[in-house]
């Protein structure tokens, strides 16, 4: 899950996942879309977001061809379960604390 | 937006503690912050406002506004809320997904199922963007938190 994140925050490497959620693309015409950015940096994008399981990289001859690979977010849906475990065992240790102090003051 | 959403999630947890005692938890903004958020801004009947302020662990410690709304209120069995991100980016916008709190009295005090509905399914993850952005700003908000 952490590499999704960390993929996903680079607001580039979002542009990337966008570009090819429809169809495949080539690293080269993927990178025309930045001028403003280096093609080594392009690579370097394509590279985090292949090893994060978000593209699905494929060779044909000397092209490398791109498509978004949606199976990678299935991990966001237990990111989101994740969040609420961890906020609700948050809560149980919270609300147990205050139920005692309440017994505590009722005794008193 | 999305239009295709995904199945509601699901989460059960048991607390040793009373069902008054568990709702304050989600109506009384001095308890909310203590598990939930860092702000809270509560006004817990229905169309009242439900603001949440989360913070991010990282070391801009940015904020994050979730922007809900009240939809039921029954104390202390039932709670319901919208959730939503306000900005730009948010795929999840006000008023986007909901939180039904449901509590039930159990032997050893209180079972609380909460159930999220709304969220957008994987497979429109990237018509925006704004999913992987919500994604990015949770991420951002829970770790080490």
């Amino acid at each position: 899950m952490q590499a999704v994140l960390e993929a996903v925050v680079e607001p580039r490497r979002r542009e990337i996942l966008r570009l090819v959620r429809v169809g495949e693309a080539s690293a080269g015409s993927i990178a025309a879309h930045f001028p403003d950015v280096s093609r080594p940096t392009v690579s370097q994008h394509l590279r985090v977001l292949r090893d994060a399981g978000l593209l699905h990289e494929r060779r044909d001859g000397t092209r490398r061809l791109y498509r978004t690979r949606f199976e990678g977010f299935t991990e966001a849906r237990a990111f989101f379960e994740e969040f609420w475990d961890d906020r609700l065992a948050v809560l149980k240790v919270a609300a147990e604390a205050e139920q005692r102090r309440k017994d505590a003051d009722r005794d008193r | 937006m999305p239009t295709e959403t995904a199945e509601p999630l699901i989460r059960e947890i048991d607390i040793d503690a009373a069902p008054e005692t568990v709702f304050e938890f989600f109506t009384d903004p001095a308890k909310l912050t203590r598990w939930l958020a860092v702000e809270a801004t509560l006004d817990p009947r229905p169309g009242g406002v439900c603001h949440q302020v989360h913070e991010g662990a990282g070391p801009e410690h940015r904020r994050f506004s979730m922007e809900g709304e009240f939809v039921e209120v029954d104390a202390p069995k039932r709670v319901v809320f919208t959730w939503g991100f306000s900005g730009p980016d948010a795929v999840v916008r006000p008023g986007g997904s909901t939180v039904e709190v449901t509590l039930s009295p159990i032997d050893t005090g209180t079972r609380v199922r909460l159930v999220h509905r709304g969220l957008p399914a994987a497979a429109v993850a990237d018509h925006s963007g704004g999913w992987t952005m919500m994604l990015a700003r949770l991420a951002e908000a829970v770790q080490g938190a």
